[in-house]
């Protein structure tokens, strides 16, 4: 039972903290997650992680639910919800501040130069994340081509990821990946 | 709203917001997705947040948050225990691979795709750069990276920006 409590504990904590530096969403912090989770308290391994992000992309709702589902692959539907709150509170806070003082930001210059700083840094984050991921997901030249395929639909195409993943998960049926 | 959202609920929040219920025009949209994108967290869990507070105060929020999270919680432990179930299971486990595998190539496409319409400049994609390395590949404490990262990147484009 204190085993549980300090999980729960260390879930919180750390996942409260990523929180107010996810800037771009989720997906910025998911290289974090992964080296919270599987390197340093070796929660799951890395092809686990991978397979929770899928599960979390297939089904329907924010991209943040890969929180809760780590959460529930730790400690059950309580990790999922000590998660999910620790992972979205802090910045929601954030963000109810801010919404204050929105009109005062929207004429500042200050606004657009953090901007344009932020968004390449959001970008690198995102791309980090899709390194990660893959480092758990392509463990075959199959699962590597279904990466490189994936990642040419989304970049030029405008196909419902939904079907990127379905059609994967029947490619991979035949034991591909 | 939360239910309907498959690969993301943000297409579908712009398209029952701004065209359905009218709550919005394009223009308002548009600006609230930029504000929430400089804000830490996830972006549509903030489009909610000041969506609501502007609607109905304090509350407001807590409802419009409440709603968009939980009920997709919910069903993703429903999804996650019939997941647990069949996870042994070598076609299960097969088919698993095969989606994992693409679900990497989407961010690496989401990552390729703003990178292709955004078109940064040099210092952007340095700053870029650093991240995905130092992250990605160097696996630093991202509490660190980031902060860092940050100051840098500001005051390079201060640096760029003319002053008025």
């Amino acid at each position: 039972m204190t085993d549980t409590l300090h999980v729960l504990t260390e879930i919180a904590m750390r996942f409260a903290a990523l929180s107010l530096v996810a800037i771009g969403g989720i997906n910025a912090i998911l290289p974090e997650i992964h080296r919270v989770v599987v390197d340093l308290e070796g929660w799951m391994t890395s092809a686990q992680f991978a397979d929770l992000f899928a599960l979390a992309n297939l089904a329907p709702g924010p991209n943040a639910m890969i929180v809760a589902l780590v959460g529930w692959k730790v400690a059950g539907v309580t990790g999922a919800l000590v998660a999910t709150i620790a992972a979205c509170g802090p910045s929601s806070v954030a963000c109810y501040i801010a919404w204050h003082f929105a009109d005062r930001l929207r004429q500042s210059p200050w606004r657009m130069i953090v901007q344009r700083a932020l968004a390449p840094i959001a970008i690198g984050l995102i791309l980090a994340s899709g390194y990660t991921v893959a480092r758990g997901a392509d463990r075959s030249p199959g699962a590597f081509a279904l990466t490189l395929i994936a990642t040419a639909t989304l970049a030029w195409t405008r196909v419902n990821p939904v079907w990127v993943l379905l059609g994967a998960g029947l490619v991979g049926l035949s034991g591909f990946a | 709203m939360g239910l309907l959202g498959f690969g993301g609920v943000l297409p579908w929040a712009r398209r029952v917001m701004v065209d359905e219920r009218r709550w919005l025009s394009d223009r308002d949209f548009a600006e609230l997705i930029g504000l929430c994108q400089v804000l830490p967290g996830p972006n549509v869990v903030n489009l909610s947040i000041i969506f609501g507070a502007r609607t109905h105060g304090p509350l407001g929020a807590l409802i419009a948050i409440t709603a968009l999270l939980f009920m997709p919680v919910g069903l993703m432990l429903l999804i996650a225990t019939v997941y647990a179930s069949v996870a042994q299971d070598p076609l299960t486990r097969n088919a698993i691979a095969g989606a994992s595998a693409a679900a990497a190539g989407l961010i690496l496409g989401t990552a390729l795709r703003l990178v292709l319409q955004t078109r940064p400049p040099l210092r952007g994609l340095l700053t870029g750069a650093a991240a995905f390395v130092g992250i990605g590949v160097l696996q630093w404490p991202l509490l660190w990276v980031i902060p860092v990262l940050i100051v840098v990147a500001v005051a390079a484009e201060r640096h760029a920006t003319p002053r008025q």
